[in-house]
């Protein structure tokens, strides 16, 4: 130990030295490339052409459930096993692994909430050059062709999706060492066994390239025992020219062609103060492309947790406009079309082919395969203050009390690694945190919270109990020998418990437990930072990918490790309270699937204006693959922000799904109330705007838990068949009735929206002025401008008595604001549960407010729901309105009153005064 | 007329009484001196002027005007407030947003009447606490007034002891002065005596003595001089304790071993004289009581001279010294000026801080390492001197700390 640290204490200092010396870009040298990453290279050395894939007819099977038959690579004589199912739900899945591997090829487990429910596939024809096979109604088929060997999706006459179309399958093998084979006499026995499948000549004739045995980046060398193994797959989209997803890159919303530099990158890494607009890996990855077009939208899962590369090109994308519409008046224009290729490092190819056709069913088809965004509590759609760090217990006391002083809410205080005693998660710093109880209890009396951060790194130090434990029982990531693995991390020298075990998440989960967790009560929750893993002296700051979790490599389940550590620590969460209370925990690094566990948010930012823009579609991007509950750090981690970029950011932020302020220590202080007292009013003012809206939040996430779509989403999901909403970032909805173009220009005086929908009205929130849909709206801006209209047709429900935290707000009474649309009708939903407990699922209030032919009604959408609230509706406020004669309230008992209002005959506003009936029941509105 | 006032009084309590709950909601959370807005009538003008309303609509729980004033005692306006009155405390204001938010925030419980918070009454006992405070408070200022006084009086005497300091100081330095002067015109004189006597003696040396000086030289008056005679008499002037090299007395006899007396005249002679390098042992001058005379005098002017220049530099340093140390700004009575030259100590973890007032502050690790952390109340004339009050402040505290 003492010589390890020794021996690091250098790395640590040169570490630091980088950390300090202020140079504001990522040190891109120190990530891989696709040519410094060797199977990328390998692989994206082959062009497009003819497969050497053939498939082997008459080796075909058909079930009820799915179709296997063999492929064979003409040039190795390699064989692979090709299974297709029809899923339930409008998908299909194409799974493809050697039909005899030398030994298992990894399967990513955990990720699907169950095995897919298939449905049956029927032969429609087949022949000696491929078969036809029915996707069920639709008239929906899939060709499979024999030689070489493609897969097109079809729909009636049009080719939706083709698979192997350019003949970039590829599957290395996994085959014995050269050097080795030779002496090891019973490999040869078993070459001998099976001639005909590995024939001596066709195996000679593969040559060992650099890097397929060994590889070296940097100072780093990977051993590589297994040889190589990469998997590849190329997807031919006709008629689109729009991709969406595979978060996590800083980048624009609508994804670009990736002919001219490297491909998109999935590699779970730590990038220290990463780059905007450029397609290199960071802390999170989520194998999921979305490809749309007016007519249709459809998905691709790549289900693979290995290092990933996806490629992109297209035949319309050096056209300029012009060229296209050239192309168009001509008619000599051949159909648009996008190729995708996936690269993975290791495993096996497993692809979930989504075919929408609308968005919303894509989420419904995602969700169904790997869940949806978790049901947070109420309180984590509120606001949280954080900081690197809180620095003691009367620092937090003293923030805290700010929040009251200057009438600020918020829900939950943040305390960063600092807290620990020494990097010891699971403890609190003895002197700066004596009494955690009773500085939660503090928090508790004022109805707020707390989040303490949990690294999954453990301090190697024989005095740590959370450490002894997991040595002793042998939970530790091993290294390549055999030993535990160690590397270096905040703590110093530290362990990486192995979170791809059951047993290892059980105990992690049980270490929550307000016994096993000293100084925790039931109002601290969980942060998950550093779970790339972030290892400062690994290859790429991370972990050696001949790292070993039990008989795999870390190769081959890299990018689950920040799923698992998020799961494991959600699940302590339940447990502790007895399955009781929703958990909530925020993770750095995240899955196909991290929906299920909580909140991400996209890493250490700066202040910036750039990056505040582009958490707009960093946001959207995660959205779109079930992601829902992001953020980006308010403020911006690295740097200090200037007032306006720190107060037009608040403003962003509060009209995100997770709203955080997060700051790095060497930062000057930044709470809302330290720019003079014009900027807290303006910082006060965005809060308010947020609490005020979380029964619409709360009911946003409410749906994305039913449903998976997105509760941040990009103009085209609710408008798929308006091309000009195609590439829009600098403004998103949440769900579907509120539209939000926040602004993110440095001295702006005003922001052009694009209002959506020729027949809509959209009216702006804040001076009920309404506006056309389908058209680009000037609007002026001063300071305090968050530029938001609401949907003509909806009702949005509100709670305008805005106090310290969410919890306050519980019994409070409801606005609700009908926006009318031109046909004079609106509808919306109200959702009412105890806002912290799994209780929901049977005890909530689900109602449907509808307005039409001057008839406001509530109905009830969940008769066999029980729940009551003391909440009722203090006031109804419809925009677009004619002034009634009187307004007539009837409840569900028959009594019908008359109600008071006012009418605002300038912007056509009535407000209806009072009205007081209790929110869960059943009553009508009538305007006569 | 007396006996009328009662009764109606009486008679306003009853109708008090019976109108009830309703009449004390409609004044929850007013401060008497508002309460003349809220008299009870058909209608109720918002307190900006804004807009009336029935007065029913007062405290209902719906918010009707904009400044919130129609809704002092519910939760229904974003921008009202509530009064707790605290009787047995202290009266403040809290948001509206406060009423029945479950938190108890008057000390009265008023804020809290439909809640399921369980607020007691705490205004009696927080009374209290808080005139025990208030005492408390009184008697420590009291104290340090006194404490302050007696530092004034002191800070009033050392400053007077101080400013005497120096006016004797510059007494003694204007005497300096002028003996300076003195010193510095005998030296000039000494010196000028002794000039003219070297010249006068120098040309006499120079016209009657080379043979003589040979004569000198020539030990064994065999009319030519030798390296061994060179040897004996001669020296360099530096290092008159050192005999000659034979190299170096050769090199003075132009290479040669032996020398006559027109060679001496013609080189060594001009050597002796104009070089002043080499000289002859036992030195020519002391020969001439007069010059040796004039010589001891100058060298005693010039000494007495410097010992006078030290006392002067002194005395002058120790002047500027103290004139820095009066320029401070020791508070307007000068009682800060005691913390002039002391030193304090604070531990704080690991770390041992001391603070030396208008010198310097330094911080010392476990392990032994100093840090100078500057010198927050150095000599900084300009700086206020309620900065200097919060530091005596400070310093008191930690001297509780340290007791």
């Amino acid at each position: 130990m003492a010589t390890f640290t020794e021996r690091m204490a250098p790395v640590l200092v040169l570490w630091l030295a980088v950390f300090l010396s202020g140079t504001w870009a990522v040190d891109k040298g120190n990530f891989k490339t696709c040519d410094q990453s060797s199977f990328c290279k390998r692989q994206r050395a082959l062009k497009p052409g003819e497969s050497p894939y053939r498939a082997l007819l008459e080796t075909m099977e058909l079930t009820n459930t799915r179709l296997t038959l063999q492929l064979i690579n003409d040039n190795n004589k390699v064989r692979l096993l090709l299974e297709l199912y029809r899923l339930q739900g409008n998908m299909t899945r194409v799974k493809i692994n050697e039909l005899k591997p030398l030994k298992p090829r990894y399967e990513v487990p955990d990720v699907l909430i169950r095995e897919p429910p298939t449905e049956p596939l029927s032969l429609l024809s087949q022949d000696e050059n491929g078969v036809v096979l029915s996707l069920g109604a639709e008239s929906q088929r899939v060709i499979l062709s024999a030689r070489p060997f493609r897969l097109d999706i079809m729909e009636g006459r049009d080719v939706v999706m083709s698979l192997n179309s350019r003949g970039l399958l590829a599957f290395e093998h996994l085959r014995m060492r050269k050097d080795t084979s030779q002496a090891d006499p019973e490999a040869e026995k078993k070459e001998e066994a099976e001639p005909e499948t590995q024939p001596e000549a066709a195996k000679e004739e593969e040559k060992d390239e650099a890097g397929m045995w060994e590889e070296t980046f940097k100072s780093h060398t990977d051993s590589k025992p297994n040889g190589p193994s990469a998997v590849s797959l190329d997807f031919s989209l006709p008629g689109v020219e729009h991709v969406y997803g595979i978060p996590e890159h800083a980048d624009t919303l609508r994804l670009k062609t990736t002919e001219n530099g490297d491909p998109y990158r999935l590699y779970n890494l730590d990038v220290f103060q990463y780059e905007l607009y450029n397609p290199m890996a960071l802390y999170g990855a989520v194998p999921v492309m979305l490809a749309h077009n007016a007519q249709r939208t459809t998905g691709i899962f790549w289900l693979n947790a290995a290092e990933t590369w996806v490629d992109i090109s297209s035949n319309t994308a050096g056209k300029t406009v012009f060229g296209k519409m050239l192309d168009y008046v001509q008619g000599s224009s051949e159909t648009p079309q996008t190729d995708v290729r996936w690269i993975s490092e290791s495993g096996i190819i497993d692809v979930f082919i989504m075919l929408g056709p609308t968005p919303k069913d894509i989420f419904s088809q995602y969700a169904s395969l790997t869940g949806t965004q978790a049901f947070p509590p109420l309180a984590a759609v509120g606001y949280h203050q954080c900081r690197w760090n809180y620095n003691d217990q009367e620092d937090v006391a003293a923030v805290d009390a700010g929040f009251d002083e200057h009438d600020i809410p918020y829900d939950y205080i943040w305390l960063d690694i600092e807290h620990t005693d020494g990097k010891r998660y699971f403890t609190w710093d003895p002197h700066k945190f004596a009494t955690p109880k009773e500085m939660l209890q503090g928090l508790m009396d004022k109805k707020r919270k707390m989040v303490a951060i949990v690294d999954p790194h453990i301090k190697v130090d024989c005095n740590y109990k959370i450490h002894n434990e997991i040595r002793s029982r042998s939970f530790y990531i091993k290294n390549k020998d055999g030993g535990d693995y160690e590397g270096w991390c905040w703590p110093g020298s530290a362990g990486y418990p192995d979170f791809t075990r059951t047993d290892m998440r059980d105990w992690w989960a049980s270490m929550f437990a307000y016994d096993q967790y000293e100084g925790s009560m039931e109002n601290l929750y969980t942060w998950n930072d550093m779970n790339e893993p972030s290892v400062f002296n690994g290859p790429e700051v991370t972990m050696h990918k001949d790292a070993m979790h039990g008989a795999w490599e870390h190769r081959d389940v890299h990018n689950l490790y920040g799923f698992y550590v998020h799961m494991a620590t959600a699940e302590g969460l339940i447990q502790r309270s007895g399955g009781v209370e929703r958990p909530f925990v925020l993770t750095r690094a995240f899955f196909a699937g991290s929906q299920r566990y909580g909140a991400v948010w996209t890493g250490d930012n700066a202040a910036e204006w750039e990056h505040l823009k582009i958490s707009i579609p960093m946001c959207l991007s995660l959205g779109l693959v079930g992601i829902s509950f992001c953020g980006a750090d308010v403020g911006g981690f690295f740097k200090s922000p200037n007032t306006e970029l720190l107060v037009r950011w608040y403003q962003t932020g509060a009209y995100q799904p997770f709203f955080r302020a997060h700051a790095h220590l060497d930062t000057p202080r930044r709470e809302p109330w330290l720019f003079g007292p014009e900027n807290t009013a303006l910082i006060r003012e965005a809060v308010r705007q947020r609490y005020t809206l979380l029964p619409y939040w709360y009911l946003q996430f409410y749906n994305a838990h039913r449903t998976g779509e997105p509760i941040m989403r990009p103009l085209w999901v609710e408008y798929p068949q308006d091309p000009a909403t195609f590439a829009l970032e600098d403004e998103f909805l949440i769900g579907r009735d509120l539209l939000v173009h926040p602004v993110t220009e440095e001295g702006a005086r005003g922001v052009t929206a694009y209002l959506p929908g020729k027949d809509e009205l959209w009216f702006d929130v804040h001076t009920f002025q309404k506006h056309n849909g389908a058209q680009s709206l000037y609007i002026p801006v001063t300071m305090s401008s968050i530029p938001v209209f609401q949907r003509g047709g909806s009702i949005i429900p509100r709670k305008i008595r805005v106090r310290r935290s969410s919890s306050c707000m519980t019994h409070d009474p409801y606005t609700l604001y009908v926006a009318l649309n031109p046909q004079r009708t609106a509808e919306g939903e109200l959702y009412i549960d105890d806002g912290h407990t799994f209780n929901y699922e049977k005890e909530f209030i689900h109602r449907r407010l509808s307005f039409a032919s001057n008839l406001l009604s509530s109905v009830n959408l969940a008769p066999d729901a029980q729940f009551s609230t003391r909440s009722w509706i203090e006031r109804i406020v419809i925009l677009g309105a004619s002034k009634p004669s009187k307004v007539i309230l009837k409840t569900d008992d028959g009594q019908e009153s008359q109600v008071e209002f006012d009418f605002d005959a300038s912007m056509s506003v009535l407000t209806v005064r009072k009205p007081g009936m209790n929110a869960g029941a059943d009553w009508s509105l009538m305007l006569q | 007329m007396k006996l009328l006032f009662s009764c109606s009084l009486l008679l306003f309590i009853t109708a008090a009484c019976l109108s009830g709950s309703a009449s004390s909601r409609k004044l929850r959370g007013i401060s008497s001196s508002y309460k003349r807005f809220y008299r009870e009538r058909r209608s109720f003008l918002c307190i900006d002027g804004s807009r009336v309303i029935p007065f029913e609509q007062v405290n209902d729980d719906y918010c009707d005007c904009e400044d919130g004033s129609d809704e002092p005692g519910t939760s229904a306006c974003p921008r009202g407030r509530f009064y707790c009155t605290n009787l047995g405390f202290r009266p403040h204001y809290i948001p509206s947003s406060r009423v029945n938010d479950g938190i108890c925030d008057c000390c009265d419980a008023s804020d809290e009447y439909n809640s399921h918070a369980r607020c007691q009454n705490s205004c009696w006992n927080l009374g209290q606490k808080e005139r025990a405070y208030v005492e408390g408070q009184m008697r420590t200022l009291d104290e340090g007034l006194q404490l302050k006084q007696q530092l004034i009086e002191e800070g009033v005497l050392l400053w007077r002891e101080k400013q005497a300091q120096l006016r004797e100081l510059q007494q003694v330095a204007e005497d300096l002065q002028i003996k300076l002067e003195e010193h510095r015109r005998r030296k000039q004189e000494a010196e000028q005596n002794l000039k003219a006597l070297e010249a006068g003696h120098t040309r006499v040396r120079r016209q009657n003595s080379s043979e003589s000086t040979f004569r000198l030289l020539d030990s064994n008056n065999d009319g030519s001089l030798s390296v061994e005679e060179l040897q004996e008499k001669l020296v360099l002037v530096q290092e008159e304790e050192l005999l000659l090299s034979e190299e170096e007395a050769v090199a003075l006899m132009g290479g040669g071993r032996q020398m006559d007396l027109p060679m001496f005249q013609q080189s060594l002679w001009d050597v002796l004289n104009t070089e002043e390098r080499v000289k002859i042992r036992g030195s020519v001058d002391a020969e001439d009581p007069h010059l040796k005379a004039a010589d001891t005098a100058a060298e005693r002017e010039a000494s007495s001279l410097k010992k006078v220049e030290e006392a002067y530099d002194t005395i002058s340093m120790e002047i500027s010294d103290l004139r820095t140390k009066l320029a401070i700004d020791y508070g307007p009575d000068w009682e800060f000026l005691f913390l002039n030259s002391q030193c304090y100590k604070l531990s704080v973890y690991e770390y041992t801080y001391t603070l030396c007032p208008f010198n310097q502050v330094t911080q010392e690790s476990a392990a032994g390492t100093e840090v100078s952390l500057g010198s927050p109340l150095a000599p900084l004339p300009e700086m206020a001197s309620a900065t200097i009050a919060r530091a005596a402040v400070m310093i008191m505290e930690w001297r509780k700390t340290l007791a």
